[in-house]
């Protein structure tokens, strides 16, 4: 029992249907074709321990209501904190001058539709989501496990950071097709930074839990002794790790995290906006072969527990798996709702915002590459020489000429089919347009890691899971300071 | 002038009032509220048209309480009186949860007349609280038809917008500190695409922003600047790798430099987490160069009266030609270190405060960027980056790279493809030249630097 408990409130009393409809008519006069209405209330809270000591505890209410208006391709949005009514009506008022110009639009006149409860069914069910039934205590408790056991890991280990951020977060969306859809989501994220020391050497590890658990998931699925103990192991392991070979050579990818490869370099270039503006390379592709035979990569909001996955997306449409290739061949991209309107496509559950402080983009949930056949041995044993990437840290693409770029957390050396020592300072760079063709090999051990990962765009910040099997590069090109 | 809008920030300060009343009453020995408000407004075009616009008021209210030596925070977006009283009970119970730690103390006023002297920072614009909607989607307009219009290879746009933030922040603690003040932002960007093979784009991205209008670059400045960079790209390509001099344009030097920024923090030097610990009053740099972190520079995108916990904000001098003079601190991480805040808190009013920098930069040396590419017989001009490749603790630095490549002073043809490396000690002794193109784009800035030797990893060795 949470010594604080949250006044959850219901959000549907806070902004009652009579209300919203009210909010549509008022976001449809001058024009609009389409408005709709997003009302948030969220809390989180936040433990940050270091230097043994729980240095602060927080909690955070962020509630408000956006309104959208939409006419062609162009888009009012405005927004109020809290729930207002008079503070509503002139967000609608203010979103609904984007189209003031278009007085005789088809649709102006007509008002909001009937609502209809959009009714999808729940990917999996949390019976005591975390964020809610660990009450502070608990939490402190983790976080002070995860520093014992990072610390007792290894003597070398002197400084540790844990942090548990969670969110309990639910909305409503309601729009002038006639759409009501309700969601209630819940986040937790147990993080782990050890340092070790070694002389004048230093390094850093990290580690994470979480996504949409239950309470009992630090105990039965990832304690916060794991997850303290990896982030302990790779701070010693970088210790007596040697600087990267620069050049390019073969590459292997592990399974989980080292999804984000696919995410970036792929990915970003499967989203409905970059395709309806032909600012991707993909827009053009549909059909043709963009990866090498035997590589599926798939977007799917139904993943169970992961952080990127959720009942309906922040527009209201029930999330789904969306096949983006299949076989190497591009088969589909994401949409989100104006991106598949203006394109004649159906959404794909892919319209999604950071609060109600921000309309929604077309985003990845959980975008992974499928498992294969081969055992992750096999890939292995027929590199003469290369790198073995084990964890990535962050990426980044260029989307107009698809140059991406990842730090590499956690490496080894690659001799005559075995890892050997480990690598330190590692980037991989290539080129996204052709890096899924450079695939020779995909193994059979998928893993889709949904406890950490946070993408940005436009200035917006979504959870999303990422992953894959051990796969194989032929080549990528890796940065280091041994030219 | 330090705003507008007295009858805001005394509602701000009403507020703040509240807050820390109901505080006492929970129980709080010691609160700090921080409120903000602010007016946000942001278009982006395309084809002529709007393609979105928001506009919108937040307000926000930040409480840190200390009960027993501990801290409990909490933020919110509701502002009604029963709200405050039950998220200050929220606060004091919570803080039952941290541990107590004697420098966990909250600043007092002190007798500085610095943080009352806004006027001279200059970082709030009638004028641009005054430029209706209209003008402002007007300039975003008249930027994407000059990206455009720049030169033929560049087609169409991936975006163009201004944004622009009025704000009105409080800082009040029960030491009897209280800080008001009021600031403007506005910000333009284009991002310019240009066709090059393979159906391959190239994308030229370039952004100001401003805290006053009349500072603002004429828009064909930026629209040609953005054109200029996608143009820039065309027929890139990768050269084998090389350890060789590096030209760093001054976007290349200053993300470095916001890297680089954790390692001057007193904090992190206390945890030893700092490849600068223990290199006090040492020369970690060439004797050329000076970093400044400067939050009282009149009209900087960084500055402000105080900091984030109400401490008068200073001129800051890291290093001192070369030597590493200083380290930063906020209130709790100075007391820990035995010395005083150095003005350093950032925050926003839903975090607790931490350590950040205001206006930080490399001062300007007096070579001219074209003086600096002539000294470079064969080397890399290093004009884009990927946005990972920075080891906080180690200072190691591996960035995906593009640029050019320079031959005999010039540069002789676009380069992508390659990563450089090195250590930011090494960089940093290694800076053979500073030129003298220092601007303020961002709250982060340098000129151009000429970096003796790193490593460049392209396809293959030579």
């Amino acid at each position: 029992m949470a010594l604080l408990p949250d006044a959850e409130p219901d959000l549907s009393r806070l902004l009652d249907r009579g209300l919203v409809d009210e909010l549509l008519s008022l976001g449809l006069a001058g024009g609009a074709e389409f408005a709709e209405v997003y009302g948030e209330h969220t809390v989180r809270s936040g433990f940050t321990l270091e230097e043994d000591r729980v240095r602060t505890s927080e909690y955070a209410v962020l509630e408000g209501v956006g309104v959208r208006a939409v006419r062609g391709d162009q888009t009012g949005y405005a927004y109020a904190d809290g729930f207002s009514p008079e503070a509503l009506r002139e967000a609608a008022r203010v979103a609904a001058r984007i189209a003031r110009d278009g007085a005789s639009a088809a649709r102006g006149d007509q008002g909001p539709r009937a609502f209809r409860v959009v009714d999808a069914p729940a990917p999996f069910r949390l019976e005591r989501p975390a964020p809610i039934a660990l009450d502070e205590a608990g939490k402190v408790a983790l976080c002070r496990r995860a520093n014992d056991a990072a610390r007792a890991h290894d003597g070398r280990i002197h400084e540790v950071t844990v942090t548990l951020v969670d969110a309990s977060k639910r909305f409503v969306v309601a729009n002038s097709e006639g759409r009501w859809a309700e969601d209630r989501q819940y986040r937790t994220r147990l993080a782990v930074v050890a340092l070790a020391l070694a002389g004048d050497q230093r390094q850093q590890g990290f580690a994470s839990g979480g996504g949409c658990v239950e309470a009992g998931y630090f105990e039965r699925e990832r304690t916060p002794e794991a997850i303290a103990r990896e982030s302990a192991g790779i701070a010693v392991t970088l210790l007596g790790a040697r600087e990267p070979e620069a050049g390019a050579y073969p590459v292997i990818v592990g399974p989980g995290w080292g999804g984000v490869l696919v995410h970036e370099c792929f990915g970003h270039g499967m989203e409905g906006d970059t395709i309806r503006r032909e600012t991707s390379i993909r827009a053009s592709q549909l059909g043709q072969r963009v990866a090498a035979r035997g590589v599926t990569i798939v977007d799917s909001g139904i993943v169970p527990h992961s952080r990127g996955s959720f009942r309906v997306d922040d527009e209201g449409t029930p999330a789904q798996r969306t096949t983006l290739v299949e076989d190497g061949i591009l088969t589909g991209y994401l949409w989100d709702w104006l991106n598949a309107r203006l394109t004649g496509h159906r959404p794909t559950g892919n319209g999604r915002r950071s609060s109600y402080r921000h309309f929604p983009l077309c985003r990845m949930t959980n975008t992974y590459i499928e498992a294969g056949r081969e055992a992750p041995q096999a890939l292995l044993a027929s590199v003469k020489r290369g790198l073995y990437c084990k964890s990535l840290g962050g990426g980044s693409v260029s989307p107009a000429d698809g140059n991406f770029s990842f730090q590499v957390t956690e490496a080894y050396q690659i001799e005559d089919g075995r890892l050997t020592w480990p690598v330190r300072n590692a980037t991989l760079t290539g080129n996204g347009n052709d890096a899924m063709l450079k695939i020779d090999g995909v193994a059979d051990d998928l893993s889709i890691n949904g406890t950490t990962g946070s993408c940005g765009k436009d200035g917006q910040w979504s959870p999303v899971g990422v992953g894959q099997p051990t796969v194989r590069f032929t080549e990528m090109t890796v940065g280091g300071t041994l030219a | 002038m330090s705003g507008p809008a007295p009858a805001t920030l005394a509602g701000l300060e009403s507020i703040a009032a509240q807050a820390l009343e109901c505080a006492r009453r929970a129980g709080a020995a010691h609160a700090e509220a921080c409120v903000e408000s602010a007016r946000d407004f942001s278009v982006r075009v395309r084809g002529g048209a709007v393609e979105s616009l928001t506009q919108s008021g937040t307000r926000g209210l930040g409480l840190r309480v200390i009960v027993d030596d501990a801290v409990g925070f909490v933020s919110s977006t509701d502002l009604k009186p029963e709200a405050l009283a039950d998220l200050a009970r929220r606060a004091v119970t919570l803080a039952r949860f941290s541990t107590p730690d004697p420098a966990n103390v909250l600043p007092t006023p002190g007798d500085d007349a610095e943080a009352g002297a806004t006027a001279a920072l200059a970082i709030f614009d009638p004028e641009l609280v005054a430029l209706s909607p209209d003008r402002r989607i007007e300039m975003a307009l008249v930027l994407e038809r000059l990206t455009l219009a720049h030169d033929p290879r560049v087609k169409r746009i991936d975006d163009v917008g201004l944004s622009s933030q009025e704000g009105a922040s409080v800082i009040a603690n029960t030491q009897g500190l209280a800080r008001a003040w009021s600031e403007t932002t506005l910000g333009l960007f284009a991002v310019a695409l240009a066709d090059d093979r393979d159906g391959k784009q190239r994308s030229g991205v370039y952004g100001v922003a401003r805290r006053v209008l009349a500072d603002l670059p004429p828009l064909e400045a930026v629209a040609r600047e953005a054109a200029r960079r996608a143009v820039a790209r065309i027929g890139a390509r990768p050269v084998p790798s090389a350890r060789v001099p590096v030209v760093m344009h001054p976007d290349i030097a200053a993300a470095w430099l916001t890297e680089m920024y954790q390692a001057f923090t007193g904090e992190a030097v206390l945890k030893r987490s700092s490849w600068l610990t223990g290199r006090l009053d040492q020369m970690i740099a060439a004797p050329r160069i000076t970093i400044v972190d400067d939050g009282r520079m009149p009209r900087g995108l960084g500055s402000s009266p105080c900091d984030g916990e109400g401490v008068p904000t200073r001129r800051n001098l890291l290093v001192d030609r070369g030597r590493l003079a200083m380290l930063t601190y906020d209130t709790y991480t100075a007391r820990r270190a035995g010395a005083r805040s150095t003005g350093s808190a950032t925050r926003s009013y839903d975090s607790v405060p931490g350590v950040g920098h205001r206006n930080l930069h490399i001062a300007a040396g007096d070579e001219s960027p074209e003086c600096i590419l002539a000294r470079v017989d064969r080397g890399f001009y290093m004009d884009d980056q990927g946005s990972f490749g920075f080891n906080e603790v180690t200072g190691d630095y591996s960035f995906q790279a593009q640029g050019a490549w320079i031959e005999r002073g010039e540069r002789a043809f676009p380069v992508e493809g390659v990563t450089v490396a090195s250590s930011s000690l090494d960089m940093l002794r290694a800076i053979e030249a500073v030129g003298n193109d220092l601007r303020f784009d961002n709250q982060v800035a340098s000129p151009t630097l000429l970096i003796g030797e790193m490593t460049v990893s392209g396809a293959g060795g030579e």
